[in-house]
């Protein structure tokens, strides 16, 4: 019995040997597990850089939030009821700070730039093949750069971190670094990006050489005006872009020759064409937090279904010429049991993007989000060579031009057309080309701050149009829930 | 080196063995209790004594004076005046009750039964002023011999009252005994061990079976409900089957758990919903330090100690209970019919400018015929049905208990129930005079639909409320309408309902404990458990409108091993004195491996999970984690003279979750007693029947941290981490998770207690009253961090919450007649609860998830001086009125808008005028228990009040806004609206320049409640109709009467069911049902 006994007690003190109390980490991975050590582990960290880009409902630029953010042009706006009231501040110039649209960029930028941070730091100490390498240190410096480009762009001064990877408890009480050290180091990264990324992109949703050149191209046009107001970054512009253009070919980029092929509808599909210079990516499932929510059902009107997020100004609408452009772009009305309705009976009097629906009535679409096309930076290159050269009728930039406008009016883009070409361009001009060429995309409300347009834009509202209940403005507040951690940022 | 020492120690103890002798013994005691001698015995000669505890009346006095005995002259002379036969074999001396008493002159027999008629073996029956008396049998019969025919029968046993019964010359006296409410005598379990009600010194509630015995109790938590102060049990969704949230004496904890420490049978960390609560004998609740710290690091919320039952020597019986239940949905909605809602869709069009959504001809359309009625396509008259079969007896060597339990309830949402299938056997067997064996074994497997689901502002029943009434609930091919084109953007109620979220959990519970007696008062008890579970899940969403159905399965296991080792020894000297020493080493070890398989775009949806292999994508995850804790607990009791208490106790843990030296802590305690009322100076006051003082003061910790809460690790699930390169795929990725803190510790709680026990009139009233002081520090917060810094949580041990409140539990025995009883308990808590201190935050703000993404901001915070379930938003003001115009335009607003508080006085209404707007945490809790017996019927009432918080009405918000997942108001309120001739409106008007702010304290209302929980009448055939058994029948009524303000349907129900205290939203949550039972009871 004894015997028996003392078994007993030593197993139960042999079971309490001395890693049982050891913590079992096997199924983690920890920052001391060296998985960015390689290309293996550096692909799947980059993925994790891309994503909060498109975290749909958490952060990042895939649901209307994006269309919200952008809605004090003239291009876009909202129901004037419904459950639309956040979409409505942006309209109208009353942006609360504790917004519920207000937050989706933001996060999803820095979640991103963290990312980036991570594997910019992890490359030195990498092994693998080299180009592959120079890829993924390419593409992580890019999206840190684009990244900050869009929160230069919507808040102006904000914290500039190139360490977020790191916890520190010392970036909890930093100020927001300003407009220009932002640009600064948005451009130090492209250029250093130009020198590692591969001609072609390795898969449609990641980037190329071309990428780089055209958003570094933006970068510059965007600070000739306000509130950088460099002139001198015309002439830069104008190079990056040209350069972009020159060697399209090489970079697999180039212009669709159908404006209507560009978009995805009940018949055509061409995602990952080559016009998509930058364009998000979606696996198209709620269960994996990656959708497009920006396009399908957002952009659909209420009478059909739709969520009402966001349609046209009438303004902009009556404005843009009629033409094959106009036709694709917009839903002007829709066949009711065999009874057309126009748009003026919808319950919002709007028309609405057509261009955007996408192929079903979903918000869990998997269709690109084009976010550069290739269209944009032959603009930009017109733009930036008019305004460098001050020629406004500079052959190479009236050609740009003319290819664009050739191909919204249905026509060849690269034979030259008297009816429609232009023979001499300004400034204007060039950006109201552009606004019906991009409009409900990601150009129109940049190129009004940027130009300081807004305020007469605002003033030709029709009068049925929401209004704006507060003085205009070029930036946005900081969403409240970074502030009450940190009212540094307020500085 | 702790561990060899432990080891050493039991080893040295085990080796001091006694063996019995053969000299001669002398005794000499006057009038003292058997079992003292029996001790003074068991140390003096190696015998023991061996016998059933409830036929052998230890308690009754002899006298003896022996001189120089041996063993068995001894015995005779100690037995002579008492109705006690011995037998001695080796060095056991074995007791037995004699029945048979020859010299006596006329017989009385009779039968004891409890107060149900079940026959009661055991009962003490003695003639007054005598020592001559007797004990029931087995089958509650006794009988006795008396020479007085005018003599008075006193009948006494444990737990019931003492009764006098004149025998007035019959020879057939038949007794129903009636328990007492509180007894002294009686022995309660604490942790790690039991010990006497009156020794006790800290504050611990009792619940035991005839408390409740006359309710339908489905669940465990059907029995802790209102039943003890300082304890609140809230149906936090009203499925069946449904979460129920435990808070014992507040909240300590932000981010961890405050859900009590459940210990079935020994078993730290059970899951009280895998036993069938007919199982259960009784339940003990263990509020203050000195009682919870010997659970140390797990303690803090407090312990619920769950003992199940054990078979009784000489009793087989066999008892079955069948219940059905019919459940109604306790009230539906006042929504707008079909006509007025159009009507007012148009009106509000009109007033804001757009197209109206209905045509005159649609109006009387709808006005004529009516449209959808939403609450009635989901809710239900649900039905249900119980079935209880439980086995029992045994003898003097094993004795055991089996039963089996299959529930059934359906829900009153359709598409959601709930089934338990139970078996549990319960063996205790003496192997030897020394050695005792019990084995608990129990398997359960609960499976539910939808009673955990998702019933927030997104959810089925915040839906139907949400849903235009002129939108068809199907269309004309029978599918549910894919989208609401006037109000709703959420997914049709009726689609939610049927999508399923299927859980099927297989526990099997095992508990062996090898109890050693190795010399008089010194025992060791070796106990394995093991606690298996494994969960099948199956989830299957129709998605009807972008066609894209999925299902998925998953599977999780769960490992659960405990040793304990426990050495106990108990020593009285010289009957003043009283030791009783506990020292145990317990390790623990939980692994869990879990696995999911998900498929979207179902090629063949009718197939649901079953055959997720025809789809077009899969998503997959794993998980797995392993803890393991060890523990080295000791304690002390002494009393002196029954009269001055004190108990020690020290637990130290060591956890694997934390680093270095931050993994070991220990948890002390001490408590103090007076039983003031055994003072000689208290004898003249016979009015005094119990009067104990009791304060204790002690430490007890939580490890609300996470397994991996001090390591940085990725996020590697698709949803987090995983991106897509080519639309319509997959790549996995990874991405930074949430920092790690290698620096977290244990939260800390130190609590004093002070209380008192009273008992007047013989305990005919008891009053157990308690102050309580819970400091909680080194809070572990889960702060959110900024999105900049790359978002998400750290974890931090930052500032400390207090929790300080009054406890009182009343007991009257207000009548006590032979055919008439009446029996009350009251009880009632008081809470205050403050978070003092958050380090260098000045607050922090949290999300609660109740309003499902209508929120912008967390609707929660966290700051000192204010309740940690504080709810913060703008503080709403009514409706601009017509004479504050000028003021209201300042805010772009006019007469009939929502006016909202402007704290910074901006003349702007942003997030800067945020405030605290109202506390989710319940200060009141009462309960009230009414028993009323008149011959054969019972008539239980049951009420329940929480008073003093509030509860965030999202659901009414989303639809009295039309502003989020609501376009158009579907409320009747909106009739009421706002006007310059109803200016006492609290609903806007229509308007263009109305902000209404669904983050408002417009939405917060009073929770207030008073509820009649329960309703029941008992009705028990009398004896001499069945011949063959005992039958019972039963009709109860619960939740039949519920006094609220409240405008949802149900007060106690909410929204966000996460572990933590951050919550009391409700966005449409699982409301209760009122439900009708009727049951029938055989005891054969």
């Amino acid at each position: 019995m004894k015997k028996i006994l003392f078994l007993l007690i030593l197993i139960f003190i042999g079971t309490s040997c001395s890693d049982f109390y050891e913590e079992d980490l096997s199924r983690l991975i920890t920052s001391d597990s060296g998985a960015l050590s390689d290309v293996t582990g550096l692909t799947a960290a980059l993925a994790g850089a891309y994503k909060p880009m498109a975290q749909v409902w958490a952060q990042g630029l895939g649901n209307a939030s994006t269309a919200a953010i952008l809605m004090g042009s003239d291009d876009l706006t909202t129901h004037k009821a419904s459950n639309k009231a956040d979409f409505r501040e942006f309209d109208q110039f009353v942006v609360n700070n504790t917004n519920q649209r207000l937050p989706f960029v933001w996060k999803g930028a820095y979640k991103s730039i963290q990312q980036c941070n991570n594997i910019i730091a992890a490359i030195p100490n990498a092994t693998g093949v080299q180009a592959t390498l120079n890829q993924i240190e390419g593409e992580a410096l890019f999206l840190r750069a684009y990244n900050y480009f869009w929160i230069v762009r919507l808040w102006g001064k904000a914290p500039l971190v190139l360490n977020s990877h790191i916890f520190d408890e010392a970036l909890l009480s930093i100020s927001s670094s300003s407009i220009t050290d932002i640009y600064a180091q948005i451009i130090t990264d492209l250029q250093k990006a130009e020198t590692l990324v591969a001609n072609k992109k390795p898969a449609p949703g990641r980037i190329c050489l071309g990428t780089v050149k055209a958003v570094l191209a933006e970068v510059y046009l965007q600070m000739t005006g306000y509130p950088v107001n460099d002139a001198t970054k015309y002439a830069l512009a104008a190079a990056k872009a040209k350069e972009v253009i020159d060697n399209q070919a090489t970079y697999g980029l180039g212009l669709m020759d159908d404006f209507a092929s560009l978009w995805v509808s009940a018949t055509v599909n061409n995602d990952g064409n080559k016009e998509e210079v930058f364009a998000l990516n979606f696996q198209g499932q709620m269960s994996g937090g990656s959708a497009n929510a920006w396009a399908g059902i957002a952009a659909i009107p209420g009478d059909r279904g739709g969520w009402d997020d966001y349609m046209c100004e009438l303004r902009f609408f009556y404005d843009f010429p009629a033409g094959y452009r106009k036709d694709v772009t917009f839903e002007v009305g829709y066949d009711k049991n065999g009874v057309w309705i126009p748009f003026t009976q919808y319950q919002t009097k709007r028309p609405y993007y057509k261009k955007l629906q996408g192929n079903k009535l979903t918000f869990v679409n998997a269709i690109s989000m084009p976010l550069e096309r290739m269209a944009e930076t032959y603009l930009n290159f017109a733009e930036a060579k008019i305004m460098a050269t001050g020629n406004p009728s500079d052959p190479d930039a009236l050609e740009a031009f003319n290819k664009i406008k050739r191909r919204g009016a249905g026509l060849p883009l690269n034979t030259p057309n008297p009816a429609v070409d232009a023979t001499s361009l300004t400034q204007k001009e060039i950006i109201t080309e552009k606004g019906w060429e991009f409009a409900g995309e990601f150009c129109r409300w940049f190129d009004l701050v940027r130009l300081q347009l807004v305020q007469e834009t605002v003033d030709k509202k029709d009068p049925d149009e929401l209004q704006p209940k507060g003085p205009i403005k070029y930036f946005l507040p900081l969403p409240n829930v970074e502030t009450d951690v940190n009212p540094n940022l307020l500085d | 080196m702790k561990k060899l020492i432990t080891g050493m120690l039991l080893i040295m103890i085990t080796t001091l063995w006694c063996y019995p002798q053969e000299a001669g013994i002398s005794l000499n005691y006057t009038d003292t209790e058997l079992i003292s001698i029996f001790e003074r015995i068991e140390k003096e000669t190696g015998y023991f004594f061996l016998f059933n505890e409830k036929l052998i009346n230890t308690a009754q006095k002899v006298t003896i004076n022996a001189k120089d005995k041996i063993i068995s002259n001894l015995l005779d002379e100690l037995f002579k005046n008492t109705n006690i036969k011995y037998s001695i074999i080796n060095n056991k001396i074995i007791l037995s009750p004699d029945y048979l008493e020859f010299n006596k002159v006329v017989t009385v027999s009779g039968i004891a039964s409890d107060e149900y008629g079940n026959p009661l073996p055991g009962v003490n029956i003695h003639i007054e002023g005598t020592k001559l008396g007797t004990i029931s049998n087995d089958r509650g019969r006794y009988s006795l011999n008396i020479s007085n025919p005018d003599a008075v029968l006193v009948f006494s046993f444990i737990g019931y009252k003492q009764m006098k019964i004149p025998v007035e010359g019959r020879t057939s006296v038949n007794i129903s005994m009636e328990p007492s409410v509180s007894n002294l005598k009686e022995v309660i379990v604490v942790g790690y061990g039991s010990i006497k009600k009156s020794d006790l010194t800290g504050s611990v509630a009792t619940v035991s079976e005839d408390i409740y015995l006359n309710q339908p109790v489905a669940r465990v938590d059907d029995i802790l409900q209102g039943r003890a102060g300082g304890v609140n049990v809230i149906n936090v969704s009203g499925a069946p089957g449904g979460t129920t949230s435990i808070r014992i004496r507040g909240a300590n904890s932000i981010t961890g758990s405050n859900e009590p420490l459940y210990v079935i049978d020994g078993f730290v960390g059970g899951n009280m919903e895998d036993v069938n609560p007919t199982d259960v004998e009784t339940i003990q609740i263990l509020k203050d330090a000195s009682s919870t710290a010997i659970y140390g690091s797990r303690g803090a919320n407090g312990v619920v100690l769950i003992t199940t039952k054990r078979g009784i020597i000489g009793k087989p019986g066999f008892s079955v209970t069948g219940r059905y239940y019919v459940s109604n949905p306790l009230k539906l909605w006042p929504l707008l019919n079909a006509g007025e809602f159009a009507q007012v869709c148009n009106e509000r069009a009109d007033v804001l400018g757009y197209a109206r959504p209905f045509t005159n001809e649609q109006v009387s359309y709808y006005i004529a015929n009516g449209g959808t009625d939403w609450q009635k396509e989901i809710f239900r008259t649900a039905g249900g049905q119980e079935l209880q079969m439980d086995y029992s007896g045994g003898s003097d060597a094993v004795t055991f208990f089996v039963s089996g339990n299959f529930l059934d309830q359906k829900g009153i949402i359709i598409n959601s129930d709930f089934k338990r299938y139970s078996l549990r056997t319960n063996l205790d067997a003496k192997i030897s005079e020394r050695l005792e064996c019990v084995l608990k074994v129990n398997f359960a497997r609960r499976e539910t639909n939808n009673t955990s689901g998702d019933y927030t502002t997104s959810g089925v029943v915040a839906g139907a409320t949400a849903w235009a009434p002129t939108t068809p609930a199907y269309d004309e091919n029978g599918i549910p309408t894919l989208a609401d084109p006037i109000s709703s953007i959420k997914i049709n109620p009726i689609e939610l309902a049927m999508n399923d979220n299927i859980n099927e959990s297989n526990t099997f519970n095992t508990i062996g404990n090898i109890i050693f007696r190795i010399m008089s008062g010194l025992t060791l008890d070796l106990g394995f458990g093991m606690n298996y579970n494994n969960t099948q899940a199956k989830t299957f969403v129709q998605s009807l409108m972008p066609k894209n159905p999925t299902a998925s399965r998953s599977s999780s296991e769960s490992i659960f091993l405990q040793n304990t080792n426990m050495l106990t020894y108990s020593k009285t000297i010289n009957n003043i004195h009283k030791f009783a020493l506990t020292a145990a080493a317990e390790f623990q070890l939980q692994r869990n491996d879990y696995y999911m398989a998900a498929a979207a775009d179902l090629l063949f949806p009718i197939l649901k999970y079953n055959n997720i292999t025809l789809a077009k994508t899969y998503s997959l995850s794993n998980d797995f984690t392993k803890s393991t804790i060890g523990s080295y607990i000791g304690r002390v009791n002494y009393s002196l003279h029954d009269r001055y208490l004190i108990t020690l106790s020290v637990r130290t843990d060591r956890s694997s979750k934390f680093r270095g030296k931050n993994q070991t802590s220990v948890f002390p305690s001490v408590g103090l007693g007076w039983r003031i009322s055994e003072e000689s100076f208290m004898q003249d006051l016979p009015l005094i029947s119990n009067l104990k003082l009791r304060a204790s003061w002690g430490q007890t910790g939580s490890q609300a941290v996470n397994v991996y809460g001090t390591v940085t690790s990725y996020n590697t699930s698709a949803i987090l981490a995983g991106t897509s390169w080519q639309n319509g795929t997959l790549t996995s990725g990874i991405n930074i998770g949430n920092p790690g803190n290698e620096n977290l510790k244990w939260e800390t709680t130190s609590q004093t207690n002070i209380g008192f026990d009273l008992g007047l009139l013989k305990d005919r009233f008891t009053l157990e009253a308690d102050y309580f002081l819970k400091n909680t520090t080194d809070l572990l917060l889960s702060e959110p961090l900024p999105g900049y810094v790359g978002g998400g949580n750290i974890y931090r041990n930052v500032g400390a919450v207090r929790n300080s409140g009054f406890e009182f539990n009343l007991n009257a025995r207000i009548m006590e007649r032979n055919n008439f009883s009446w029996n009350m308990n009251f009880n009632m808590s008081v809470l205050h609860n403050e978070v003092t201190d958050l380090g260098y935050y000045p607050y922090i703000l949290t999300s609660g998830g109740a309003g499902a993404g209508m929120l912008t901001n967390p609707e929660m915070i966290l700051k000192p001086g204010y309740c940690i379930s504080s709810y913060y938003g703008f503080k709403s003001l009514g409706i601009w009125q017509v004479a504050d115009a000028e003021l209201a335009a300042k805010y772009g607003n006019q007469p009939g808008d929502y006016r909202y508080e402007d704290v910074n006085g901006d003349y702007a209404i942003t997030g800067s005028d945020f405030q605290i707007i109202g506390s989710g945490m319940p200060k009141k809790v009462l309960g009230l228990n009414s028993t009323l017996r008149y011959k054969n019927f019972t008539l239980n009432a049951f009420f329940q009040s929480m008073l003093d918080y509030g509860k965030w009405n999202f659901a009414y918000a989303q639809i009295m806004i039309a502003a989020a997942n609501a376009r158009e108001f579907t409320h009747r309120d909106i009739l009421n609206r706002w006007s310059p001739d109803n200016p006492t409106s609290r609903v806007a008007a229509f308007s263009k320049t109305n902000v209404p702010r669904i983050q408002s304290s417009e939405y917060i209302e009073s929770g207030n409640y008073l509820r009649l929980k329960n309703l029941s009448l008992q009705y028990a055939l009398p004896r001499n109709i069945l011949k063959w058994g005992d039958l019972t029948a039963m009709i109860s009524a619960q939740n039949l009467l519920t006094f609220t303000k409240y405008k949802w349907i149900d007060p106690e129900t909410y929204s966000n069911l996460g572990s933590g205290d951050q919550r009391g939203g409700d966005g449409g949550s699982y409301p209760g049902a009122k439900t009708w039972t009727f049951g029938v009871t055989l005891n054969f």
